[in-house]
């Protein structure tokens, strides 16, 4: 056979490239143990104290969350005598593969993606990356703990009531951009204005229900440390509760990565058409990942101004206050078609 | 809402837990409970009936100090009030004195109107930074708890340790004003002045903060004075009464204060009420500190006993040793009671004595125990999120109930 | 009657919030004593771990009477030339009679540092020190010998920089180095 397929090996190779090391799992690893070191240093820094500092003194204590994650690695398991075991077993696994999966659908780079270019990249990925809760009232219904079935109903309850927004949010930017696929968005915004300036209701709206979805404060309700001793996680230990502290991280990264991509220009100041392999692959996935990583830190720094929302606080404001928000930002933006163009 | 209070035989009639009612166990290894238990019983989300189960920290305390000398109490009481030792061994100094007869210098009852309104900031500032970690923000605790640092340093420059001070004695106090202190007290006081502006904005106006407390956890004032609650939860829920103004002792007739109040005795009420006492704690310990008498520090009874040894050191460095009679303290037969507004409530001492080495009956009650109320009746009606609500707004401390 | 209050504020509260907290993420304002790299030099009347003096003590056991938790034993001794004390031979607890008295050993386990045994001295014997962080490694050296008690306590980290505690307006506390 003299036929190779050279154009299907490249796209295999990026394929690979893609998916394991940069914005993979090599990547989402990495930002993750940053981030769980930033947000406890921000949160000392305003509280005034040092906050993780003897591990590796000299470099401000950035390897604690490293030896967070050997000290998870090399604990007893222990799984609980009544507790559905299968589930108890899988469930955070599945939990963390669902929240890294729609890194698939989600393209960094006007030639740098996952799969073949689709015209349809905006809806397959924020219908995987809204999948991932249903696994958190599987991780609280297995334990078998009253805290952690409390702390489940509370995560389903919170679930139903920030959706409806979420999706509207993204609707009234496909509207604006007339395109479903994030390149077309992204060169949209090239030409014209970053998507925060053309429609801000949307950005404030998917901003809250970014806080809501990963868990931050002050809507860190199903951890709720004071009312419920550690929510759906309590009865978790070793590697599986350290896999369910990592998924909040890892859904934030992914939305960080939708937010910049359609609301801060994506790769902005890079107006590329060139397929080379630095320029045109690799500079714009930096940029859109350190804009990510910009947003992701600002979300952090809000465990140390707000206390927690109670739980019917929360859901009212979800199908009062943010509803209305994204209701009112499709209108926008509708507007804005109509008489902008 | 609970709109009147339960009758406390309608609450044993909830005890089945089913398909109806969920039993939770607040129990004393939980982030939100302290050294108590709390039973919950809960529908849905609503709190249906509480049950605290104190008594973890119980430590014989009473039957300690009858059988042990008079002034080996002190460490004891002090060391069960741990945020607030300087009223306790205060309400235990007064009742000994009035058993005694002898009556404190004036200078004496200045420092210790100093010492007690330094406590009650320390005091008020454990309130809100507990309060902070209940509704989930770890910098006002962090930022409470680190506020509290220039005070106990003031403490420990004036007796030589941090908070279990043991200071007060019968007939005085033990040590006086080193140099460089009244400066150092000032510049802690502006400091704690620009810094409660920072909690204003951070935490007081915070709006999270106002939606989880407002309306949540009200007590009227016709409840609170037929539950018999103390303390700063009293005076939020509308009634004028502090013990500094009504039943005064120390220096406090000489001083220039208010008691604030407020209107609704909400959580809200209480986060502020203690935020304006500790304004008012920083009004009268500026007027101490320029007001102060000259003069001895103990009453003349205990100084005429001083050998020449303990006199010289009295003159030179201004500390007060004790003469023998200390040891082997016999008060005349008789009972005295003394009552003493500390930062969480009012403590109460009896003891009565029938002129032997030991007091024969030693009984004290704290404010924390007066607070239970708040348990049973108030939390009855809401959600169980604003249990730790308004468990964190008391301010309980439960070693100081369990005595 | 209570009026059913709203929360005021809502939208300046939050900006508010967030420009304060911000303001404290950038000024330098932290107030951590970097124990063990930094040890503080406490003020002299601090009250830490102390020795008796030999000659000056008379014996008169009110610091055994006045301690509240128990803490101090009275150990029999002999009197000696100069005014120091002889351990007593194995076995003999007299402590009246010629050339015989007590001495006291503090058990550090239970000692609560209160010094009402400093001052009902009525000759001042107890020398304070200002050390406060011995630590023990058997539980027997928490019951010195009377020997041992003599010997001024040993503070730990000799090495570290010795700082002093300020009252600052800025940070509350603030440490600066030691003069």
């Amino acid at each position: 056979m003299n036929f190779i397929p050279i154009p299907l090996i490249i796209w295999l190779i990026e394929d690979l490239l893609y998916l394991i090391i940069f914005p993979g799992l090599v990547t989402i690893l990495v930002l993750v143990i940053i981030i769980i070191w930033l947000e406890r240093k921000i949160a000392a820094k305003v509280q005034m104290r040092f906050g993780p500092l003897w591990v590796s003194k000299k470099i401000g204590g950035a390897l604690q969350s490293l030896a967070d994650l050997l000290r998870y690695s090399f604990q007893e398991a222990i799984i609980p005598e009544k507790a559905d075991k299968l589930a108890f077993i899988l469930a955070p696994g599945l939990m963390f593969a669902f929240a890294t999966i729609a890194l698939i659908f989600i393209p960094v780079g006007p030639y740098y993606s996952a799969l073949f270019p689709s015209y349809y990249t905006i809806l397959f990925s924020v219908a995987l990356i809204i999948i991932t809760p249903i696994f958190a009232i599987i991780v609280g219904w297995a334990s078998d703990n009253k805290f952690s079935f409390i702390g489940a109903l509370r995560e389903g309850f919170l679930l139903i009531s920030y959706e409806v927004p979420f999706l509207l949010s993204v609707v009234s930017m496909i509207v604006i951009f007339r395109t479903y696929n994030y390149i077309s968005a992204v060169q949209s915004q090239l030409n014209f204005l970053p998507g925060i300036i053309l429609n801000p209701l949307a950005a404030l709206t998917m901003l809250i229900v970014m806080i809501r979805t990963t868990g931050r404060f002050p809507f860190d309700i199903t951890e709720a440390d004071s009312e419920l001793v550690l929510g759906l996680f309590t009865e978790y230990s070793a590697l599986f509760f350290g896999v369910g502290m990592a998924t909040p991280y890892v859904e934030l990264y992914n939305f960080s990565l939708i937010f910049s991509l359609l609301f801060l220009g994506g790769w902005w100041p890079l107006n590329v058409n060139v397929m080379n392999p630095l320029y045109g692959l690799f500079l714009p996935g930096l940029i859109v990942v350190i804009k990510a990583f910009i947003v992701m830190a600002i979300l952090v720094f809000l465990r140390a101004v707000y206390p927690r929302y109670r739980l019917d606080q929360a859901v009212r404001s979800g199908w009062s206050y943010v509803l209305l928000l994204s209701v009112l930002s499709v209108i926008l933006s509708i507007v804005e078609v109509r008489f902008l163009r | 809402m609970s709109e009147k209070i339960f009758n406390i035989d309608d609450l044993q009639n909830i005890n089945v837990e089913g398909e109806k009612y969920i039993i939770l166990q607040i129990g004393p290894s939980h982030p939100g409970s302290g050294h108590m238990r709390i039973k919950v019983w809960l529908d849905g989300d609503i709190i249906v009936k509480v049950d605290p189960d104190i008594g973890f920290v119980h430590r014989t305390s009473e039957w300690l100090s009858e059988r042990r000398e008079w002034i080996k109490a002190v460490p004891i009481v002090e060391r069960i009030m741990l945020p607030d030792t300087v009223h306790a061994n205060l309400a235990y100094i007064l009742t000994v004195e009035k058993l005694l007869g002898i009556e404190p210098p004036p200078r004496a009852q200045y420092l210790r109107s100093l010492v007690a309104e330094i406590n009650r900031i320390t005091s008020h500032l454990y309130g809100i930074g507990i309060f902070g970690i209940f509704l989930g923000s770890s910098t006002v605790y962090m930022w409470a708890f680190g506020d509290r640092e220039p005070f106990i340093d003031l403490m420990e420059m004036l007796t030589g340790a941090r908070i279990t001070t043991s200071y007060i004695i019968p007939g005085g106090v033990r040590w006086d004003l080193p140099n460089g202190f009244k400066e150092r007290a000032e510049t802690v006081l502006q400091y704690m002045e620009r810094r409660l502006k920072d909690y204003e904005d951070i935490w007081v106006k915070n709006p999270v903060v106002q939606a989880r407390t407002i309306n949540v956890g009200i007590l009227k004032k016709e409840d609170a004075i037929s539950l018999g609650v103390v303390g700063p939860n009293l005076r939020a829920s509308g009634v004028y009464y502090d013990t500094r103004k009504h039943q005064p002792y120390a220096a406090y007739p000489n001083l220039d204060f208010e008691i604030p109040t407020m209107k609704n005795g909400d959580s809200y009420d209480r986060l502020l009420i203690r935020v304006e006492e500790i304004k008012q704690s920083i009004r009268m310990i500026r007027q101490i500190l320029k007001d102060l008498p000259e003069g001895k520090i103990v009453a003349d009874q205990i100084y005429n006993q001083l050998n020449p040894v303990m006199k010289k050191n009295y003159e030179e460095k201004k500390r007060v040793m004790f003469p023998a009679f200390m040891i082997h303290m016999r008060p005349p037969p008789g009972e005295a009671t003394a009552k003493v507004e500390a930062g969480r409530g009012e403590i109460f001492f009896y003891i009565k004595s029938t002129g032997d080495k030991y007091p024969y009956r030693f009984r004290w009650v704290t404010p924390s125990f007066r607070n239970l109320p708040f348990f049973t009746h108030v939390a009855v009606g809401h959600r169980l999120a604003d249990l730790p609500t308004i468990y964190g707004s008391i301010d309980y401390f439960p070693p100081e109930a369990d005595r | 009657m209570n009026e059913v209050r709203k929360p005021r504020d809502p939208v300046t509260g939050h900006i508010k919030a967030l420009a304060k907290g911000f303001k404290y993420l950038l000024e330098p304002n932290r107030m951590t004593l970097d124990y063990p790299a930094e040890t503080m030099k406490l003020p002299p009347n601090y009250r830490g771990f102390f020795t008796v003096d030999d000659k000056k003590c008379i014996g008169c056991s009110m610091c055994e009477m006045v301690c509240p938790p128990e803490a101090i034993t009275m150990v029999p001794r002999i009197i000696g030339e100069g005014g120091k004390t002889l351990p007593a031979p194995e076995g003999e607890k007299e402590t009246k009679g010629p050339k015989r008295t007590k001495r006291p050993v503090v058990n550090w386990g239970k000692c609560i540092f209160c010094y009402f045994c400093v001052d009902v001295c009525p000759v001042d014997a107890f020398i304070p020190t200002q050390v406060h962080d011995v630590a023990f490694e058997k539980d027997k050296d928490y019951r010195p010998s009377y020997e041992e008690y003599l010997k001024p306590p040993e503070e730990p980290y000799k090495n570290a920089k010795k700082v002093v505690s300020k009252a600052d307006l800025k940070r509350g506390v603030s440490y600066e180095p030691a003069p």
